[in-house]
C-alpha cells in the first residue's frame, strides 16, 4: 500500500500538501448538506485545485460507488489515497466527516435538552415522516434503474423479504445474495451479448 | 469507559460498514432491529427520533450511528461508533480500490457493478419498512408521508424545504393541540 498509484498512471503529486488536502475536504465536508456531492467534489478537486483530470476523477467515482461505504466519503478517501497515500486517505476521511459529525453532535445535544417537550416530539414525528418518504423515494428511483428483467427484480424482492420482513441478519443476507446477484447479472449480460 | 452496550454497538457497526453498499440507507433495517429488538440499546420511539434527526442532518445518512453512540455513551460513544462505521469500509477501499480500477472493464467487474443494485434496492425498502413499522404512524403522519412521497416523486423539490415545512407545520399543530 506504499505506492497505491504507481501502476495506474496517476503519479502522487508532491505539490499536494497535507494542509491543502485537509482544507479541501473540510470545505467539502461542510458543504455536504443535501446531495450532489460528486459534483461538489469535482468542482473542488478537478476544477479549483487541478489535482486530478476529468478522466481520473471519473475512474475514482466508479470505484467509490461500487465499494461499500457512503459514496461521498468513499470518493474523498480514494482521492486522498491517490494524491497522498494512506496519510492522504486519513486526512480526507477526517476532513469529510468532521463538519457533519460536529453538526450531528450539536443536534444530539439539542435533542437531549428538548425531547421531553411535546412540541419537540411533534416536530420529530413530522421529520420522521419526511425522512421515510425521502428514503422510499430513493428506493423507488434506484429500483427504476434496474434492468427490466425478472431476475434483478426477484433478487430485490427476496432481499427485502429476508431483511425487512423475516428480520434475518443483514450481513449474512448480503454476503449470500451478492454472489448470486452478480452471477445472475453476469449470465444475463452474456446472454445479451450473444443475441 | 467502554461498557458492554458501547462494545455491542461497535461490534454491530464494523460488519455493517463492510456491507453498506450504497451508503447509510441500506443498513437502517439492521440498525433498527439490532439496537431496539436484540441489543435493547434504544426504545422503538427513541430510534424513530434518531432516524428523523439523521435524515434532517447534513452529511452521510450513516452518521445515524453517531446519534446512537451518543445515546449509549455520550461523546465517546458517538466518536467510536462513527469510527467503527467509516474505518472498515475505508480500509477495504484502500486495499481493493486500485485492483478494482485496473479490472473495471472485465465482464465480472461490470456484472458486479450492476449486480449490487438489486441488493441495495431490497435493503433500502427493508429499511423503510423497519422504520415505518416501529414508528406506528397515526393517520395524520401516514398522510404526511404519502404527501411527501408525492411531492418528492413528481417535483424537483429536495427534502430540505419539505423538512422545514413539515417541521414548522407539526410545531404549530402541536401548539394548537392537534398533533
Amino acid at each position: 500500500m506504499d505506492k497505491p498509484v504507481g501502476d495506474i498512471g496517476m503519479e502522487r503529486d508532491e505539490n499536494v500538501t497535507s494542509l491543502a488536502l485537509l482544507a479541501s475536504f473540510l470545505r467539502l465536508g461542510a458543504s455536504s448538506f443535501g446531495g450532489g456531492m460528486a459534483g461538489w467534489t469535482h468542482r473542488e478537486i478537478v476544477e479549483r485545485r487541478g489535482w486530478l483530470t476529468d478522466d481520473e476523477f471519473l475512474k475514482t467515482l466508479t470505484v467509490a460507488q461500487v465499494m461499500p461505504g457512503a459514496n461521498p466519503v468513499n470518493l474523498a478517501v480514494y482521492i486522498g489515497l491517490k494524491l497522498r497515500g494512506v496519510a492522504g486517505a486519513c486526512i480526507a476521511l477526517f476532513g469529510m466527516v468532521l463538519p457533519a459529525f460536529a453538526v450531528i453532535l450539536a443536534m444530539s445535544f439539542i435533542y437531549q435538552q428538548l425531547r421531553s417537550h411535546p412540541e419537540a416530539q411533534a416536530v420529530l414525528r413530522g421529520l420522521a415522516c419526511v425522512g421515510i418518504a425521502s428514503s422510499l423515494t430513493m428506493g423507488i428511483k434506484t429500483a427504476r434503474r434496474l434492468k427490466a428483467n425478472a431476475l434483478p427484480i426477484l433478487m430485490a424482492l427476496a432481499v427485502f423479504l429476508m431483511v425487512g420482513v423475516l428480520r434475518w441478519p443483514l450481513v449474512a443476507v448480503v454476503a449470500g445474495s451478492i454472489p448470486v446477484s452478480v452471477a445472475a447479472t453476469f449470465w444475463i449480460e452474456r446472454e445479451k451479448s450473444r443475441d | 469507559m467502554i461498557d458492554d452496550k458501547l462494545l455491542n454497538l461497535i461490534l454491530l457497526c464494523i460488519p455493517l460498514s463492510l456491507v453498506s453498499f450504497g451508503g447509510g440507507q441500506t443498513i437502517v433495517a439492521s440498525l433498527q432491529h439490532e439496537t431496539v429488538d436484540v441489543l435493547h440499546l434504544l426504545s422503538g420511539p427513541q430510534f424513530t427520533d434518531l432516524y428523523a434527526i439523521s435524515r434532517a442532518a447534513p452529511g452521510p445518512g450513516t452518521l445515524i450511528v453517531a446519534l446512537i453512540g451518543w445515546e449509549v455513551n455520550g461523546l465517546l460513544g458517538a466518536v467510536l461508533a462513527t469510527l467503527a462505521i467509516f474505518i472498515p469500509s475505508s480500509i477495504l477501499l484502500c486495499i481493493l480500490g486500485s485492483y478494482w480500477q485496473r479490472h473495471r472493464r472485465s465482464a465480472w467487474a461490470i456484472a458486479a457493478e450492476k449486480g449490487l443494485a438489486p441488493v441495495a434496492v431490497g435493503l433500502i425498502f427493508a429499511g423503510v419498512f423497519a422504520v415505518a413499522q416501529s414508528a406506528r404512524f397515526t393517520p395524520l403522519e401516514m398522510a404526511t408521508s404519502l404527501g411527501a412521497i408525492a411531492v418528492l416523486m413528481t417535483t424537483k423539490t429536495g427534502p430540505y424545504p419539505l423538512l422545514g415545512f413539515v417541521g414548522v407545520s407539526y410545531f404549530l399543530l402541536s401548539l394548537a393541540g392537534m398533533a
